[in-house]
């Protein structure tokens, strides 16, 4: 045969016959045929049968519930094509009631987070599962002989029913087994309280709407923590001047600047012993008769007026002792409650199966250091970081010969135990959890595990030998038999609401509470260290969480550390400045910190947050901060008294995104605080937004007119909307060393306005998003239209033109624009930030940003587009409501109101005529669409002078 | 045809003695050429006064013209947009460019005016041809007066010229 | 030669210090050091050490596109900094050069024969350099041409109502307009220099830039119709320039940068700070080119007395400020008036008082104003409070605005420094291959006052 013709030389071409060039054709065509039908090596699917609901890229919606120190929050999680992006609150949750916390909301970074563990671990070198399991087998082939003597579980909290019939079984199985809780931020002071008082431990739950008047002992309920959400809501209920319920009066004596204390009527900074004398004061006006303390005047007249305003509001008052107060002190609180008959709900706690209860973590490390443990099996429990400083966790772990960690990171404690397992994120797996009043919700995944991961159900089934069964199965057949007579069916529907009905908590009869004998004791040592939870990393669990970092505190606007909160009278005597590193010393245990000079702080009491130091967080996580936990110990957990500081050589820079500003005169206009009595006196409003005349011609948007109202009486600072925003729009994370040169990227910020003195401050939030002006300066100076304005006035802009100039923020009154001076998406991320996991979070309604571009925020533009698509296919007009922007669906208190001003209707448009009305900066005539509700207190009229 | 004289001189004074006499005596007078300016000379050669101003006013005018129209037709009627709730047509600023452009374009036609009434850019001229001319841009003053075709005509002005303090007189590119 | 060059200044001419300089000895004078001098190791040694600054330059734009703005101290409150402010300042002086040699033009002043044309050239390069700037500052700057119109795609338009968008046409008019006005100026000493050049390249190209020019007394005539036209026009276009460049802070609603008085208080600045590098320049040139024979200290003498009075003119710009943003009574105003005097940047703003404001009373002394030594060093303090007032101009409104729990500073890095000075050197070095390249002086106009100084 001849050569094809790739073989055929020029000259012989012209010698080809007209057969011969068809059948050159007809084996090249057939060479092209063949090519054409090899397939790839791997199997390939063809996307042939769509699964049911599933539409690409259109996201889902599944209720779940992620869990928060133990107890359970429902949330919606949010998926597209598979993979969730963001959550929001579950309304039918009543931890939740629809909106979220930043724990909640960062949960889904930390599902994607590049650090997270992926392989077993043998002595910190790379394993197998069926390696461990061999391991184990022969383990626990010791406990069967010995009845599991020496074998111990150690968990954090436990409220899933599920996990608890698991734990009821392993220990069933080995009777000699035991199993211990540990968590760094408990109620077991309010737990002890409720023994003291009734003879048995019970779970309060106190009920802030139905409460006129509260009076809050160092108790933080607005603070971050499982019932933020529901306490907020529950109290902004309360705070309605338009309410015929009447609007509730707040007192607060703190030992630390809280929430609770910002949004107070009346705010007293005492120290923790001061607090308590404050609470035998009270109970002695309602005549418990106890030996009366050495009041100083102001706290006298605090007493006198609360406990007064208490009891004038009988059956709608309440009284809240918080971490720092002895048990005896939460007693005391209950007598009072009792005694006001005050809106209080006991129940069973529910942390505990009903055949056993745990026990206390100091025995196992007492356990731990005599050898009597054989083997200890921790679940997603990182005590090798929050463990109290005097039980010398790691020491003793030293001396147990199988110990097992599994957990989300490879942790401190991971490095202190033989075994590592990888743990799946509560995103990946079945399980169930109860809400802190005790509602269960079914814990559903919403995307395969991503690594070879198992969850604590799988471990469990493991250990207590039981066959294979799937978290699945296993959740299932823990309420078969609260399901009525379809299981099916209702299992369909509790998925479907996120919440398992009939779960509520039901309140047990207390009895009347026995009258603690309480003795007022004063603090030896001239400084008292008060702990506290961490607003952005509550007890180090979410150190490694870059939105978290970067989330500014409610108060300090710290980011990316822990500074010890001092007051300006401390600071003054030890001669200590803002950044100076400082030694804290309890004992032979030191730590060193940088001092943030903090207004509301109590002469003699500092205040550190737990949650920092971690020694192996990961790559965002780890040696940011100070570690409190070196000096806590089991007897001193929240108040640590006789510390010493001594100031040192270094110095560090407390990394702030904002200034905690003091006003006064003009400058209050920024944010105007009322009183209920001047609202309900005032004839004319002195704060409206008034339309100034002007040469430009009227706009008028002939379809939708978008506009926002916040109420900054009802936003208590969680920050909640911040992470919100953050998920919704890709909005970067710039690192520490980018804040340290004052850049950020939040499209939404917190301010913190303070119209009182240091010592006595009376601050309020202020989320300031994109004003989105009408009269928008940034538009005029954007050369190249950038920056323009849309037909339902947004201040739109546009990525893909701006150019950076950088004239649009330098002329934005509000300075709500974020520039890209790097590429925080785009090739110059912080840290691991630029992992392609983490892209699958980004959501793909909004795209990311180039260096050198500005960003803003664009009222969710992405949602009010969607929304008119549903509406366009439906051939009827957007509905009120039926936009909610991010950091709208993420408030606890409803303090956000978003909607069409040209719906005479709308909720927005009715605010509006709110005669607190008022928009920031109004006089430069920028006409925001945003415009604010001025704060609100109630002062009581008998302490007014103190706050005049 | 014979080609024009030129006569040098050391300085401008004698070239404006010789220029005035030359015309006095009927003789015609081409051109001079000094290393710097001398009004004197406008009223003594035949010269037409220079357009240059005219046409640089309009060529400014059309070109602000222009701008404006640009930014009225794109702002206004092309890609209207809501620019911080200005006016589409906000002409208080949309008068600044066209100023700007406008001086550009005036000093541009105004090049191109001067250029075309010196008939520059020429890079050769016969004059250049002549003797110790490079001088004309330093420090020598030329003067260029017609021959005409009888001799004695000639004779005289070179008389005249020699009288009037010439360092020289030669023809056209001698 | 040397004789009138040592010459002492006569009060009888104070223009031309030679007691008597015929038109080849000054034509010589000028376009001896050009032709036939050799540079000398002065020249070269400047050269050197300018060229690194050159160097630095472009390592500092490498850094800064590679990397990104983000290598600069600017941050999310004070969006702008030392790009910025230094884009003012070299457009200032470029404002400066036109706007003086145009001024005497008009007003027919003798002396400014000697140096109008270095401050022409200072001018096209100072404005060429800032021009450099907003597109270094920007975020994207390889869409900088996005603020010119032209067909595209996405039919898009540049946004008009934007001061950067007046700024662009602005520098680009002001500049091909200052390359002009130089060049004209420049057209019979080129023809000069062709007649003079002794090498072939250098006739021939000094031949094509003289365009055949033949000093005819038609060409003369037109020379000086166009040029005295082109000076008429310059003074309001140099106005108007600098005007846009105060507009780009007045065009806003920033407390400090809202102000009315923002573009006449520029434009003086301008003139401030230009007559001040032309006094630097002056002085450099009489000393590198050894041109004391044309340069006196009357010339000095003279620009010193302009300085003096820009100065009092600023220092009432200032006090207006002051006063205005008292009187209006706005808070943010009174606050950042406050701020001014006594907050993080007042140490600069006091030193930027001291030189542009106090400094400068000095030249009230006659015995100062004829120091070339101190005149210098008065002017190079001008130049530096000028900057300061440009820098503390975006900085105090920027980090003082009206968002108080957004305030913060500015704090500059390695890379803005360098591309602070880096520029300088870049100005040194083009203006020294200018002064080997063209007659540093106007020759013609030189003869001009040699006859008109009865001199010749």
């Amino acid at each position: 045969m001849k050569p094809g013709l790739s073989g055929a030389k020029p000259d012989d071409i012209s010698g080809f016959s007209r057969r011969d060039a068809l059948r050159i054709f007809a084996t090249q065509m057939a060479a092209l045929a063949l090519a054409g039908c090899s397939k790839p090596a791997e199997e390939i699917v063809p996307y042939v049968q769509m699964p049911e609901g599933l539409v690409p890229g259109e996201p889902l919606r599944f209720a779940t519930a992620v869990p928060m120190s133990g107890y359970g929050l429902g949330v919606m999680g949010i998926s597209v094509d598979g993979h969730p992006i963001k959550v929001e609150g579950n309304p039918r949750h009543p931890a939740s009631l629809g909106a979220t916390d930043v724990f909640a909301e960062a949960a889904v970074l930390s599902l994607y987070d590049p650090d997270r563990s992926r392989t077993p671990t043998m002595k910190g070198s790379i394993a197998s599962w069926d390696a461990f399991l061999a391991a184990l087998l022969l383990q626990l082939g010791k406990h069967d002989r010995n009845g599991g003597k020496g074998l111990r579980l150690l968990t954090g909290r436990v409220t899933s029913p599920t996990l608890l019939r698991q734990i009821d079984g392993l220990l069933a199985r080995y009777p000699q087994a035991m199993w211990h809780v540990h968590e760094p931020i408990d109620d077991s002071l309010e737990r002890d309280g409720t023994i003291l008082a009734f003879g048995q431990a019970l779970h309060v739950l106190p009920h802030l709407d139905k409460a006129e008047v509260m009076l809050c002992l160092d108790a933080d309920p607005l603070g971050p923590g499982p019932s933020q959400i529901a306490n907020a809501r529950h109290w902004v209920e309360g705070r309605n001047p338009k309410s015929p319920s009447g609007f509730s009066r707040c007192y607060v004596a703190e030992s630390r600047q809280t929430l609770t204390g910002i949004k107070a009527d009346h705010r007293l900074a005492l120290h923790p012993a001061g607090i308590s004398e404050i609470a035998i004061a009270v109970a002695n006006i309602l005549g418990a008769g106890m030996p009366q303390p050495k009041l100083a005047p102001a706290a006298e007249r605090f007493a006198k007026a609360a406990a007064q305003d208490l009891i004038a509001r009988k059956g709608r008052a309440l009284v809240l002792a918080g971490r720092t107060q002895r048990a005896e002190i939460h007693a005391l609180a209950h007598w009072i409650n009792a005694k006001l008959d005050a809106p209080v709900d006991f129940i069973a706690p529910f942390d505990r199966s009903s055949a056993h209860e745990p026990s206390a973590f100091a025995a196992l490390a007492d356990d731990l250091h005599a050898g009597r443990v054989e083997t200890l099996v921790i679940l997603d429990c990182n005590v090798g970081y929050d463990a109290p400083a005097d039980l010398q966790i790691a020491a003793a772990l030293d001396k147990v010969p199988f110990s097992v960690h599994l957990g989300l990171y490879a942790d401190e404690t991971a490095g202190i135990c033989q075994w590592h397992l990888p743990q799946s994120h509560p995103f990946e797996n079945w399980s169930d959890l109860r809400a802190a009043d005790g509602t269960a919700a079914i814990v559903q995944p919403l995307i395969q595990p991503l690594y070879g991961t198992r969850s604590a159900h799988d471990l469990l089934t493991t250990l207590a030998g039981q066959d294979a069964a799937s978290a699945y199965d296993l959740v299932r057949e823990t309420w078969r038999s609260s399901a009525g007579a379809s299981f099916e069916d209702w299992w369909r529907q509790t998925l479907h609401d996120g919440v398992v009905p009939g779960t509520a908590p039901r309140s047990v009869a207390a009895g009347t509470p026995r009258r603690p004998e309480v003795t007022s004791t004063k603090a030896q040592g001239d400084l008292t260290l008060v702990l506290s939870p961490d607003p952005s990393t509550w007890d180090g669990r979410f150190a490694n969480n870059p939105w978290l970092q970067e989330c500014p505190r409610p108060v300090s606007k710290e980011v990316w550390g822990n500074a010890l909160s001092i007051s300006s009278e401390d600071a003054k005597r030890l001669n200590l400045k803002t950044g100076d590193v400082a030694r804290l010393s309890v004992k032979d245990r030191v730590v060193q910190t940088p001092v943030l000079v903090t207004a509301g702080c109590v002469p003699g009491v500092i205040n550190l947050t737990l949650g920092y130091g971690r020694r192996n967080a990961g790559a965002i996580g780890t040696s940011i901060g100070t570690d409190a936990y070196g000096l806590r110990t089991s007897d001193a957990l929240w108040t640590i008294d006789g510390v010493t500081i001594a100031a040192t050589a270094d110095r560090r820079e407390i990394l702030t995104t904002q200034n905690h500003v003091r006003l006064d005169g003009d400058a209050r206009d920024l944010y105007p605080i009322r009183s209920l009595k001047d609202i309900a006196e005032a004839v004319e409003p002195d704060v409206t937004d008034r339309a100034l005349p002007t040469f430009y011609p009227p706009v008028t948007p002939e379809t939708y007119a978008w506009g926002m109202v916040i109420d900054t009486a009802a936003c208590i600072g969680c920050n909640a909307c911040v992470v919100a925003c953050q998920a919704e729009n890709n909005v970067s994370v710039v690192g520490p060393e980018e804040i340290a040169r004052g850049r950020d990227m939040h499209w939404l910020r917190v301010d913190i306005y303070d119209h009182g003195a240091p010592a006595d401050p009376k601050a309020g939030f202020q989320p300031v998003p994109c004003m989105q002006c009408e009269n928008a300066p940034c538009e005029p100076v954007c050369p190249v239209a950038a920056s323009v304005h849309d037909s339902e006035g947004l201040n739109a802009q546009v990525y893909n033109r701006c150019v950076g100039t950088r004239f649009c923020e330098a002329n934005c009154p509000y300075k709500v624009r974020r520039f890209n001076f790097f590429g925080y998406a785009d090739g110059q991320e912080y840290a691991n930030l630029g992992a392609d996991t983490l892209k699958a979070q980004r959501n793909p309604e909004v795209s990311t940003r180039q260096r050198g571009v500005m960003e803003k925020c664009t009222y969710c533009v992405q949602r009010i587009s969607g929304a008119r698509r549903t509406a366009k296919k439906e051939d009827r007009s957007i509905a009120d409501g039926e936009v909610v922007t991010a950091c709208q669906s993420a408030c606890p208190t409803r303090a956000i109101t978003f909607g069409d001003l040209n719906n005479p209707n709308s909720a927005a448009k009715n605010l509006k005529s709110d005669p607190r009305n008022y928009a920031l900066l109004g006089h430069l005539d920028t006409r925001p669409r945003t415009t604010y509700l001025a704060d609100l207190r109630n002062p009581n009229g008998a302490l007014k002078e103190e706050h005049s | 045809m014979t080609k024009p004289l030129v006569a040098e001189f050391s300085d401008p004074d004698s070239l404006i003695g010789a220029a005035l006499r030359l015309k006095r005596e009927g003789h015609q007078l081409l051109d001079t050429f000094t290393p710097f300016r001398l009004p004197e000379l406008d009223d003594i050669l035949p010269l037409k006064p220079p357009r240059i101003r005219l046409s640089m006013l309009l060529g400014g005018l059309a070109m602000a013209g222009f701008a404006y129209f640009l930014q009225w037709y794109s702002s206004v009627i092309d890609y209207p947009l809501n620019v911080g709730g200005r006016p589409l047509n906000s002409w208080p600023v949309f008068l600044l460019v066209p100023f700007e452009v406008g001086m550009l374009a005036a000093a541009l036609s105004g090049l191109a005016a001067f250029l075309w009434t010196c008939r520059l850019p020429r890079l050769y001229h016969p004059v250049f041809d002549t003797t110790d001319f490079a001088r004309a841009s330093q420090d020598r003053f030329f003067l260029l007066a017609a021959q005409t075709a009888e001799e004695e005509r000639r004779a005289s002005l070179r008389e005249l010229l020699k009288q009037a303090g010439a360092l020289a007189v030669r023809e056209q590119g001698s | 030669m040397s004789v009138i060059a040592s010459a002492p200044a006569n009060p009888a001419h104070p223009w031309i210090a030679a007691e008597h300089a015929n038109y080849s000895e000054v034509t010589a004078l000028i376009a001896d050091p050009v032709l036939l001098r050799p540079a000398g190791w002065r020249w070269w040694v400047a050269l050197g050490v300018s060229g690194l600054f050159v160097l630095a330059t472009v390592v500092a734009i490498y850094v800064l596109f590679t990397e990104g703005i983000g290598v600069w101290g600017v941050n999310s409150t004070v969006v702008w900094g030392y790009a910025i402010a230094s884009y003012v300042w070299w457009i200032a002086i470029g404002s400066g050069g036109t706007l003086i040699s145009a001024m005497l033009l008009i007003t027919r002043q003798r002396w400014r024969a000697s140096v109008n044309r270095f401050a022409e050239t200072m001018t096209v390069f100072a404005v060429s350099i800032s021009g450099l700037f907003p597109i270094l500052h920007l975020g994207r700057p390889q869409y900088f041409y996005w603020l010119a119109p032209y067909p595209n795609t996405m039919l898009l338009w540049p946004q008009w109502r934007s001061a950067l968008v007046w700024d662009f046409w602005a520098i680009v008019s002001y500049l091909l307009f200052s390359v002009l006005f130089l060049y004209i100026g420049l057209l019979p000493d080129l023809a000069t220099m062709r007649d003079r050049a002794t090498t072939v390249p250098r006739q021939v190209i000094y031949g094509a830039l003289a365009l055949g020019w033949r000093g005819s007394a038609h060409h003369w005539r037109c020379y000086e119709t166009f040029q005295i036209t082109l000076a008429a026009l310059a003074v309001p276009l140099v106005v108007s320039v600098h005007s846009i460049v105060g507009l780009d802070f007045a065009a806003s609603l920033m407390p400090g940068w809202q102000e009315t008085i923002f573009p006449p208080y520029f434009v003086v600045g301008a003139l401030f700070s230009g007559f001040a590098s032309v006094a630097i320049l002056t002085a450099l040139v009489r000393w590198g080119l050894r041109l004391e024979a044309v340069i006196t200290v009357h010339h000095f003498n003279a620009m010193a007395k302009i300085l003096l009075l820009a100065s009092i003119v600023m220092t009432c710009s200032y006090a207006t400020e002051w006063f205005m943003a008292w009187y209006a009574g706005a808070a943010a105003d009174r606050s950042l008036l406050l701020f001014l005097f006594t907050g993080s940047y007042a140490p600069l703003y006091w030193m930027q008082l001291f030189f542009n404001c106090l400094l400068p009373q000095a030249l009230w002394f006659p015995s100062v104003r004829r120091n070339v030594l101190f005149v210098v060093v008065i002017a190079m303090g001008i130049n530096i409070g000028m900057w300061l007032e440009r820098i503390l101009i975006i900085w105090n409104t920027l980090s003082h605005g009206y968002a108080v729990s957004m305030w913060r500073l500015f704090y500059p890095t390695l890379w803005d420094w360098m591309l602070l000075f880096g520029p300088i050197g870049l100005f040194v070095f083009f203006f020294l291959c200018f002064v080997r390249l063209v007659p540093a002086v106007p020759m013609n106009e030189l003869r001009k006052l040699c006859r008109e100084e009865h001199v010749a």
